[in-house]
């Protein structure tokens, strides 16, 4: 060893290049994963939104520059889809929240049949989404589904219409049918972040005064912001992507009425097979996402170093 | 400050009874320390005072008024946990005003309580400290910090000190008594550490198995255990026992052992002759002498610095004597042991007191 150490030169060439070469061919199955999976996909599908590319047309193929771009400043149902976007992103986070949230509390006291209890409300995340979907759009269905008919007798419709007909109503089914879908999410991390609260901080701030309301918001809420922080962020990135629900329901409609720009982008690519187009709203939809989670890491940062 | 009056309180967990009908009563401004093992119920008991436990049966009562029923918010006490439960996103000042702000209570009076008892307990230079940037020592000074802000009726400790290393346990032993020298608020303070409880307490509730076994001054525990639980629990090392019966023979009476060997005992009333009985004696109180009337085997020798604690075997029968004899340390293989008269403690079959 020591012989090798004072004369590095004398290595044979096919040894030093082993040497250099060793950790990068330790590295290079999971590199080359990566890159063929992840990389080139994503290269081809951003260079698609510089190319006119429509599946029906033989012809096209060729580089347009920023002509996608410029069409989709002018086109009114992206911008639409843009607001019902917000629209449907909000309401779904914001309800799959608040009842996640009280689901967790519920689930955190113990109770006779809590473990029955925590495995029926987690069912519904193991239901897949299209399944979810048409058992929602029969419900909503007056011909064979109760709900509309329960509205009525409730006086909340004035007929026992489908709403997902209904211009003004058809959001509000995928976003039901969503946050049935995703409550259990949230009541699953936020269960967890709640039973690793030490129990005798509850005790404590009882003696010192503090009644069910007020142990909730100088100990619960503290201690569940972290949690609570990292999955809105990721249920809010999830969730303006996910168009499953949409697609299956409503398919965008009525009028566009429930067109979100994911559900846009299925349906240019797949239903006016513009790949090229739907690319270059894809692209729009990554930056805003980007520039989102940005936001909120930021926003995280700056709340932890305060600390 | 109050008195606490607790009468017959029983306590069971479902079906399994922990507490079988506690009775004591605690003076205005007195120390009382709830003493034993794990699982005798004593943090059971200290719980259902702060009202984190609910009363199975029986009455609680703080300054005479019934407090069964009401929120622990609502009984004016304050509790020292073991854990020191410090809320880890507000600093030393807001956990310590954390009651006060509950109470709306003014930013003045908020500010002098705060600044008082950081003074009282050394605590200026940590108030804006949070509790995961302090040591343990000084967690636990926080966590006395937040009872004292509020000048509660009564302050309940549950084994505070567990968590702390011997020096620092000492330390804030002498702090606690010296504190409680300073408010005379009444106290009832939870250890399984007999030293705690014989240090601080102004009387000891000595508790087995969900009952209690002797309440007294330490000193009382010490000198006149009730019953062979007591006399084995306090004292360290702890009292010796030899088992046998009781033989009486004019003025004077014996222990007569299994092997047949007898052991000086006192003449005591409320025992028949013949009857079994248990003799015990701390080993402070053997003395080794050249004339005693017993051969001890010498065993082992642990010297403490202080003293030396000996094991030695009496007729087969284990005993530690404790002596400050430096000598001892090399005792030879046998050592002449006497078991004087006046120290010796009689149980009889059922282990209560004798005489």
């Amino acid at each position: 060893m020591t012989h090798a150490a004072h004369h590095p030169a004398t290595k044979p060439f096919r040894k030093r290049f082993a040497d250099a070469a060793e950790p990068y061919l330790y590295s290079a199955p999971a590199l080359i994963l990566i890159v063929a999976v992840m990389l080139v996909p994503l290269v081809l599908g951003i260079s698609y939104a510089f190319r006119d590319i429509q599946l029906l047309n033989p012809f096209s193929g060729r580089f347009i520059g920023l002509d996608h771009f410029r069409a989709l400043g002018q086109d009114q149902a992206f911008f639409r889809a843009l607001r019902n976007t917000l629209w449907w992103t909000g309401a779904s986070v914001f309800l799959q929240f608040v009842f996640g949230l009280i689901l967790a509390l519920l689930l955190d006291k113990p109770f006779a049949g809590r473990g029955l209890a925590q495995a029926l409300c987690f069912l519904p995340w193991a239901v897949p989404s299209f399944l979810a979907g048409l058992n929602w759009a029969w419900l909503f269905n007056p011909v064979i589904g109760p709900l509309p008919h329960w509205m009525y007798a409730f006086g909340i419709l004035d007929a026992p219409n489908n709403i997902l007909s209904d211009p003004q109503l058809a959001m509000w089914g995928p976003i039901i049918a969503n946050v049935w879908w995703g409550i259990p999410f949230f009541a699953i991390t936020l269960l967890a972040a709640l039973q690793a609260i030490p129990r005798d901080l509850y005790e404590a701030a009882s003696i010192d005064g503090a009644g069910p309301v007020q142990r909730f918001i100088s100990i619960t809420l503290p201690f569940l912001a972290p949690t609570i922080a990292i999955t809105i962020l990721l249920r809010t990135v999830w969730i303006s992507n996910f168009a499953d629900l949409i697609v299956v329901m409503t398919n965008g409609g009525p009028a566009d009425r429930t067109q979100i720009v994911a559900s846009y982008i299925f349906t240019q690519a797949f239903k006016r097979l513009d790949f090229g187009y739907a690319s270059a709203i894809a692209l729009v939809l990554l930056v805003l996402l980007l520039v989102y989670s940005l936001l909120i890491v930021l926003l995280r940062q700056t709340l932890l170093n305060k600390d | 400050m109050a008195s606490i009056d607790i009468e017959g309180i029983r306590k069971s967990f479902g079906a399994f009874p922990v507490l079988h009908g506690v009775d004591l009563a605690i003076r205005d401004g007195e120390f009382v320390v709830l003493v034993g093992p794990s699982g005798c119920g004593k943090s059971t008991l200290l719980r259902m005072i702060a009202g984190l436990e609910e009363v199975t049966a029986g009455d609680i009562r703080i300054d005479g008024k019934r407090v069964n029923d009401l929120a622990p918010k609502d009984r004016d006490i304050a509790m020292v946990f073991q854990s020191y439960a410090l809320y880890p996103h507000m600093s030393v000042a807001d956990n310590m005003s954390y009651s006060l702000r509950l109470r709306r209570s003014t930013k003045e009076k908020i500010a002098s309580a705060v600044s008082g008892a950081a003074a009282k307990l050394g605590l200026d230079p940590l108030l804006e400290r949070r509790p995961r940037a302090l040591s343990g020592g000084q967690r636990q000074r926080v966590a006395m910090g937040r009872a004292i802000v509020r000048q509660p009726k009564a302050f309940l400790f549950d084994e505070p000190l567990s968590n702390l290393d011997a020096r620092l346990r000492e330390q804030m032993r002498a702090e606690i008594k010296k504190l409680h020298g300073d408010l005379r608020a009444t106290s009832i303070y939870v250890t399984h550490d007999q030293i705690e409880a014989m240090t601080l307490a102004d009387r000891i509730v000595a508790m087995h198995g969900g009952v209690v076994q002797q309440v007294g001054t330490p000193l009382d525990l010490y000198d006149r255990p009730a019953n062979l639980f007591v006399a084995g629990f306090i004292g360290s090392p702890g009292m010796n026992f030899f088992e046998g019966r009781y033989l009486v023979s004019g003025d004077h009476a014996d222990l007569k052992l299994e092997n047949d060997v007898t052991l000086p005992a006192r003449r005591v009333g409320g025992i028949e002759s013949g009857e079994p009985a248990t003799l015990g004696i701390r080993p402070e109180h053997v003395v080794i002498t050249e004339g005693g009337a017993l051969e001890g085997r010498v065993d082992l020798i642990e010297p403490t610095g202080f003293g030396i604690i000996m094991h030695v075997t009496v007729h087969d029968v284990p005993l530690k004597v404790f002596t400050l004899n430096r000598a001892m340390l090399n005792p030879g293989a046998t050592v002449r042991l006497d078991l004087p008269r006046d120290k010796l403690h009689l149980f009889d079959g059922e282990g209560r007191r004798l005489g």
